[in-house]
């Protein structure tokens, strides 16, 4: 999985496939896809035109049950991708397929269905309506799609459960944390139980240490649910930990897209480098990024560690045993690891570290 | 929970009506009224009463609405045929204050109101009588005379003052800082017939009309005046109970001859005018004994200050009619004759 | 030029204030040589080309109303319909029916009612300050009036609204809507109620009828400009959110905008009901009913003291609709009960429901509820004290008020109304648009120019220019004022509690009722005019400026005591300069509010436009020239507010 090849025609099989997307803002924005124009830089095409390319010739496919993380610096074009695909912001073109639906071809009643019943949306400020108690709010997407009450108070109560909201049911938003209130969010985006999730920004406006805590309840709740999940961010740690493959955005075209490890290792450009070098490579790679192949060495069979273990997290385990640890995947030891390999990865830590 | 508060929110002026059915339902003081005079609705007005009995013969009234200017003398009249009106012949009257003339004729062309008791503008409302909204109906009694004022204690310390011709003598006492080097001309408010621009241009005065815009700023003006001894030129006229209480001397130019402002040619003075009462065609068509009040209804100068100086006296309006009604029943029944109802 | 300005010209004579100065020394001079040549003096009842044209457009009109069809399937059913409407809910509350003794409730019901729909809509408290403020109208002995009133603002205010909301609602939405009635609000926001009056009577005649369109004329746009901000400043998170959850647009603006809105446009109804109290009040001169009644009579036949008496109801009506509607938007704000809570605000609200029932019913049984007593009834001694003590006062102050009244208009007064209305026409108009072009740039100069130059083609130069003097004085003092008292409630906080009641009172009084007792301290001349102006215009540019100077940055001033500034130089050098937007802002809407009452003046010998206005509607031989005379405050109106708007937005 590299940026390298750009399938020519979506895949509908796969969860969400997009195919050249663009959205120009300003005037005359119809007549510059498909002309040179499209080919000018940003500055040049604002110069000449008058004309911003929030996206820019995008493509990208997710798998079900992925967790997809768009990454990119404010500007970079990430939010308006989002709104693109659901299709808040009408694209100015492209090809956009979701769960096998163009979704761009939707009629205007089609694409209401759909968002009442296939996606739905976290935001940034929670986008909670102040007039409405939790359940209220959570049980919104049911009401317009003209759920009973009592039906969509059932579902709206277990999805309070889900989300560790029991007994906010009759709050209003403004007598919770930001944290809690963008659990109701994430319980509003729940409550249809849709096949895919956009989740803009959803842990940018809360304290650090909520953030975290957020991030593992995404995490939590993408392994029980195992639902397709694009994720927008403009924090690369954030994006490490949540993202089965992160897409890296800039000037509203995407970069790279990659596994967190490989972003890491091979930066496609400068640009990225840029911010993987802040990555402690540590707390990205797995044991089986490092690990060397089985010869004849001795290996510690004790205590094996999984493949995918972050080597951070079991740098104790190793360093504890003089020789190389067994890692292990579904029960098979397919390789070691040892002091010697986890000394090396530092190392290339406290260079970057230094050099900054 | 928030929908249901919502709900009963909604329901409050369902709620409101239903009570208000309910109400309705209830015998109400009105009703009693009309039906049985008992002892405590008695207390209501005396007047109440008095209605019941005369109401019995005399035609259905109805409801007319009675214009109010703004002079304490047409109050007075006002008030009189309203009182008979209500009292003796049963009509609801509703008055309402208005400026005269053109005001007072759209909203009778409106049905807003249905009669003018004493009008001094000698034909302005023909327009409306061509349109068929309102009718002359006669002259009532009182004799209206404008004029140029000044204080009495002008006039005796400079007996020629008086003599309109002669104003440009004495134009250094009148000077202020409103008018400059000229004397100030204290002009009648807006709806008020005037000529006096046409006289100063005539007599070739030395003198800048000023626009006093009300009545009230007249009468202050010549009371300061008065208990001041400061100078003033101005625009009153007769009959107005003031005259009874603070000493004007009018200013005389040569006689009379015009009736229209238009054709003014300001070489003369103030005429004297039969002051004229009007009513709508939809007053004066319905039949009501209404008609007949209006039509017979004649007093004098004299009649009119009398019930204007209880008013400025402090008595209500409707006391000083009354109490000059109780006084001059023959000429109320007079009024009244044909109708069936009388007062006393 | 310009280079050859900035090559040749020093540069202190291209600072803005010194070329001001310039100009007007310069105007001054020539003013004093070319006095009294081609002033377009005209006689109160002489006529020009245009004014005859409008005179007979109006006879026209008038002519048309028995026949026209417009006016018999459009214009007189129209009138008929609202005059009806207004009409049911008098005989709810004031106006008994034929041969009745009172309306269909009695005094107590009405109360009763009004506190019923007050609690329900806010809380116990602002109910009992509703009741009392209303049984205070019966205590004065206007209660009749005050039901007059009542009934006529709140039927407008129906009226109004079920235009004004879905307007402001669509204006809200759509772009292209606002775009296309924003002029429209612009303008309605610079009228003078007075200019009003004239053309609607011309069409709806006289009566409750044409005092209820008037009003609703005077209140909608209110109620538009603020339904339409109410939903364009909503946060766009929620919206974005109902739409990514598949709304409906219907189901968008009914579940999200508009209960998200509904605080900011229940304080829309809170401005539309003051402002279509305000107004009820002027269109007693045209027939509407209640406390403008008194007021006119008591302007016409000097009762200074019913005058006041009614003014001071008409301040515990404005009071009781401001609060009562206040209390209803933070009532909205709050969250709503749930549980326990809930259950007795129910319980409490249905008591208080059944307790009304009961009220009512009384109410139109026993006389002593039905008819405010004649013993709780001080309209007499009220009156009577404030007759004592206006009569006191002038005969003690005369000599005071009289020469005040005379320093002023020989020094002030008189000079600048010789600069502007007894120079030159053609002077005057080549040194506004000098002084507009100096301030506000090219476009507003030509602007006022061309309006000007139509005012002087209507015929009315001369009177307009009196109306400008008497505006410009009062707005001068009304900035003096303003900066005054606006800086020390800015600077204080204990000042500005204290200031408070007495700003929101100058708010809530409709100017007219300044008149009585201004005319019994300084007679009828363009003085008296002035101060109704400056009283009825200083609350809000207190306001402003107060505002603007507790918005300048708290480091701003920090910075300023801590480089050692006196407290004279924290205000001048920083606080002052740094609210200067406000300052122009306040002063704009000093302006405008001097306007219309200076206007109004008209009723106290302020003469100028306001007085042509006032002849024109009573005497229909020079009604022409009183429609000229709106048109003409129109556009004084336009040309001022033009001007200050732009030297406001390019400083």
């Amino acid at each position: 999985m590299t940026t390298a090849e750009e399938p020519s025609s979506p895949i509908t099989d796969s969860a969400i496939s997009v195919r050249n997307l663009w959205k120009v803002f300003g005037p005359a924005s119809d007549a510059i896809v498909g002309t040179p124009l499209a080919d000018l830089s940003r500055t040049e095409l604002l110069e000449e035109t008058g004309c911003v390319a929030a996206v820019n010739d995008v493509s990208f496919d997710v798998a079900d049950g992925e967790v997809f993380v768009v990454m990119g610096l404010s500007g970079s074009g990430k939010s308006t991708l989002v709104r693109c695909l659901t299709r808040l912001i009408e694209p100015t073109s492209g090809q956009v397929f979701i769960e096998g639906e163009d979704v761009l071809a939707a009629s205007k009643s089609r694409l209401r269905e759909l968002r009442r019943t296939k996606f739905s949306m976290v935001f940034q400020h929670f986008g909670l309506l102040p007039h409405r108690s939790v359940i209220d709010n959570i049980a919104f997407s049911l009401e317009v799609n003209g759920v009973k009450k009592d039906k969509r108070h059932a579902r709206a109560n277990e999805v309070i459960e889900l989300v560790g909201l029991s007994g906010y049911a009759d709050h209003f938003p403004e007598q919770l944390s930001g944290g809690m209130q963008q659990r109701v969010g994430l319980a509003r985006a729940l409550a249809v139980n849709p096949e895919v999730m956009f989740l803009d920004e959803p842990f940018s406006a809360l304290d650090p240490l909520i953030r975290r805590d957020m991030q593992n309840e995404i995490v939590r709740l993408h392994n029980d649910l195992n639902k397709t999940m694009v994720f927008i961010t403009h924090d690369l740690a954030e994006a490490m930990r949540i993202g089965d493959r992160i897409a890296i955005m800039r000037d509203g075209a995407m970069v790279q897209v990659g596994t967190p490890t490989e972003l890491v290792l091979n930066p496609a450009d400068d640009y990225v480098a840029d911010f993987t070098n802040d990555i402690p490579k540590s707390h990205v790679l797995r044991v089986s990024d490092i690990s060397s192949p089985l010869k004849d060495q001795t290996i510690s069979h004790a205590r094996p560690v999984e493949h995918d273990a972050i080597v951070r997290t079991v740098m104790h385990r190793i360093m504890s045993d003089p020789d190389p640890i067994s890692i292990i995947q579904n029960g098979q030891v397919i390789g070691c690891v040892g002091r010697e390999e986890l000394l090396t990865v530092f190392a290339e830590d406290v260079n970057e570290e230094l050099k900054a | 929970m928030r929908r249901n508060l919502t709900r009963r929110m909604a329901a409050l002026p369902l709620v409101a009506v239903a009570g208000l059915v309910l109400a309705g339902c209830g015998e109400s003081v009105n009703e009693a009224t009309t039906e049985t005079a008992t002892s405590e609705e008695a207390v209501v007005t005396e007047e109440e009463t008095v209605t019941e009995e005369a109401v019995a013969e005399v035609a259905e009234c109805g409801d007319w609405g009675v214009a109010m200017h703004g002079w304490v003398g047409y109050t007075a009249s006002a008030q009189v045929i309203t009182e008979v009106a209500k009292n003796a012949l049963g009509c609801t009257i509703e008055q309402t204050q208005l400026e005269e003339a053109a005001v007072t004729y759209d909203a009778m062309e409106a049905g807003s109101v249905d009669v003018v008791i004493e009008d001094w503008g000698g034909g302005r409302w023909q327009e409306w009588v061509d349109r068929g909204a309102v009718q002359e109906v006669g002259t009532n009694g009182n004799v209206g005379l404008i004029g140029m004022y000044v204080p009495q204690w002008m006039a005796d310390e400079n007996p020629d003052i008086t003599d309109g011709t002669k104003l440009n003598d004495y134009v250094d006492l009148f000077k202020t800082p409103e008018t400059g080097d000229k004397g100030a001309w204290y002009e009648g408010p807006p709806g008020y017939t005037t000529i006096g621009e046409k006289m100063i241009d005539a007599y070739d005065l030395d003198y800048q009309v000023v626009s006093t815009g009300s009545e009230a700023a007249l009468i202050e003006l010549f009371t300061q005046a008065t208990d001041n001894k400061t100078a003033a030129l101005g625009y009153f006229y007769d009959p107005q109970n003031f005259l009874a209480q603070v000493a004007l001397a009018r200013v005389n130019f040569p006689a009379n001859d015009w009736s229209s402002t238009e054709e003014a040619s300001g070489l003369t003075d103030y005429p004297e005018s039969p002051l004229m009462k009007l009513g709508t065609t939809e007053l004066m068509e319905s039949g009501s004994p209404f008609v007949t009040l209006l039509t017979n209804f004649s007093w004098t100068n004299a009649d009119q200050n009398g019930v204007a100086a209880d008013i400025e006296g402090g008595m209500t309006p409707e006391e000083a009619a009354q109490k000059w009604i109780d006084a001059n029943t023959d000429t109320v029944n007079a009024w009244l004759a044909g109708t069936g109802a009388s007062v006393g | 030029m310009k280079v050859w300005i900035e090559a040749h010209v020093p540069d202190f004579l291209r600072r803005k204030s010194v070329m001001i100065v310039g100009l007007l020394i310069i105007w001054f001079a020539l003013g004093r040589i070319f006095k009294g040549i081609h002033t377009l003096d005209l006689g109160n009842s002489q006529d020009t080309p245009t004014t005859e044209v409008l005179g007979q457009f109006a006879a026209n009109i008038r002519a048309a109303r028995a026949e026209n069809p417009i006016f018999v399937y459009v214009f007189n059913p129209f009138r008929q319909g609202i005059e009806s409407f207004i009409e049911a809910i008098r005989s709810v509350i004031s106006e008994p029916a034929s041969g009745a003794l009172i309306p269909f409730i009695g005094w107590l019901g009405v109360l009763a009612l009004i506190g019923l729909i007050v609690f329900s809509t806010s809380n116990w408290r602002s109910s009992l300050l509703s009741m009392t403020l209303i049984f205070g109208c019966g205590v004065l002995g206007m209660w009749q009036y005050s039901m007059d009133t009542l009934a006529l603002t709140l039927g407008s205010v129906v009226l109004s609204l079920t235009i004004a909301l879905p307007i402001g609602i669509w204006a809200g939405l759509n772009d292209r809507v606002m775009k296309m009635i924003r002029p429209m609000l612009d303008l309605a926001q610079i009228l003078p109620t007075l200019v009003y009056l004239a053309p609607l009577a011309l069409v709806f005649l006289i009566g409750v009828a044409a005092s209820t369109i008037a009003t609703m004329i005077y209140s909608i746009p209110i109620g538009i400009r603020i339904t339409a901000h109410a939903i364009r400043s909503l946060q766009n998170g929620p919206i974005e959110a109902a739409e990514s959850m598949g709304s409906t647009r219907w189901q968008k603006l009914t579940k999200v905008q508009l209960p998200m809105a509904k605080r900011t446009i229940i304080l829309g109804v809170n401005q539309t009901t003051l402002a279509a109290l305000s107004f009820v009040v002027i269109a007693a001169l045209i027939g509407a009913p209640g406390l403008g009644e008194p007021v006119i009579q008591a302007l016409s036949i000097r009762n200074i003291g019913d005058g006041v008496t009614a003014g001071l109801a008409v301040v515990l009506i404005a009071v009781m609709l401001d609060r009562s509607t206040t209390a209803a938007v933070t009532h909205s704000n709050q969250l709503p009960l749930t549980g326990g809570e809930l259950l007795f605000r129910r319980i409490s609200v249905a008591v208080a429901a059944l307790a009304t029932l009961i009220a009512i019913i009384v109410s139109r049984q026993q006389l002593w509820a039905a008819i405010f007593p004649e013993s709780l009834n001080f309209r007499d001694p009220i009156g009577g004290a404030v007759d004592t003590f206006t009569e006191w006062f002038t005969s003690t102050f005369y000599f005071l008020t009289t020469s005040f009244n005379e320093v002023f208009t020989l020094n002030i007064l008189n000079p600048i109304e010789y600069l502007l209305a007894d120079a030159p026409w053609y002077l005057t108009i080549i040194m506004i648009s000098l002084i507009a072009a100096i301030v506000g740039g090219r476009a507003v100069a030509l602007l006022s120019a061309v309006l000007l130059l139509l005012i002087v083609w209507i015929g009315l130069w001369n009177d307009t220019m009196i109306t400008l003097t008497q505006v410009l004085i009062a707005t001068a003092v009304v900035m003096i004022i303003g900066v005054v008292l606006g800086v020390m409630a800015g600077r204080n906080a204990k000042f500005e509690r204290l200031l408070k009641p007495l700003l929101d009172a100058g708010q809530t009084l409709p100017a007219f009722v300044y008149l009585v007792p201004v005319l019994a301290l300084f007679g009828p001349t363009r003085f008296a005019a002035i101060v109704c102006g400056v009283f009825y215009a200083s609350p809000v540019v207190v306001r402003v400026v107060a505002d603007g100077v507790r918005g300048v940055p708290k480091e701003m001033v920090e910075a300023a005591i801590a480089s050692g500034s006196s407290t004279t130089q924290v205000v001048t050098k920083v606080q002052l300069p740094a609210s200067k937007k406000s300052l122009l802002l306040g002063a704009n809407q000093g302006l405008i509010f001097v306007l219309a009452v200076v206007v109004i003046g008209g009723l106290v010998g302020a003469g100028g436009l306001g007085y042509l206005v006032l002849q024109g509607a009573s005497k229909p031989e020079l009604q022409g020239k009183g429609l000229a005379a709106g048109l003409a405050i129109v556009l004084l109106g336009i040309v001022m507010d033009r001007i200050a708007h732009a030297s406001a937005k390019r400083s």
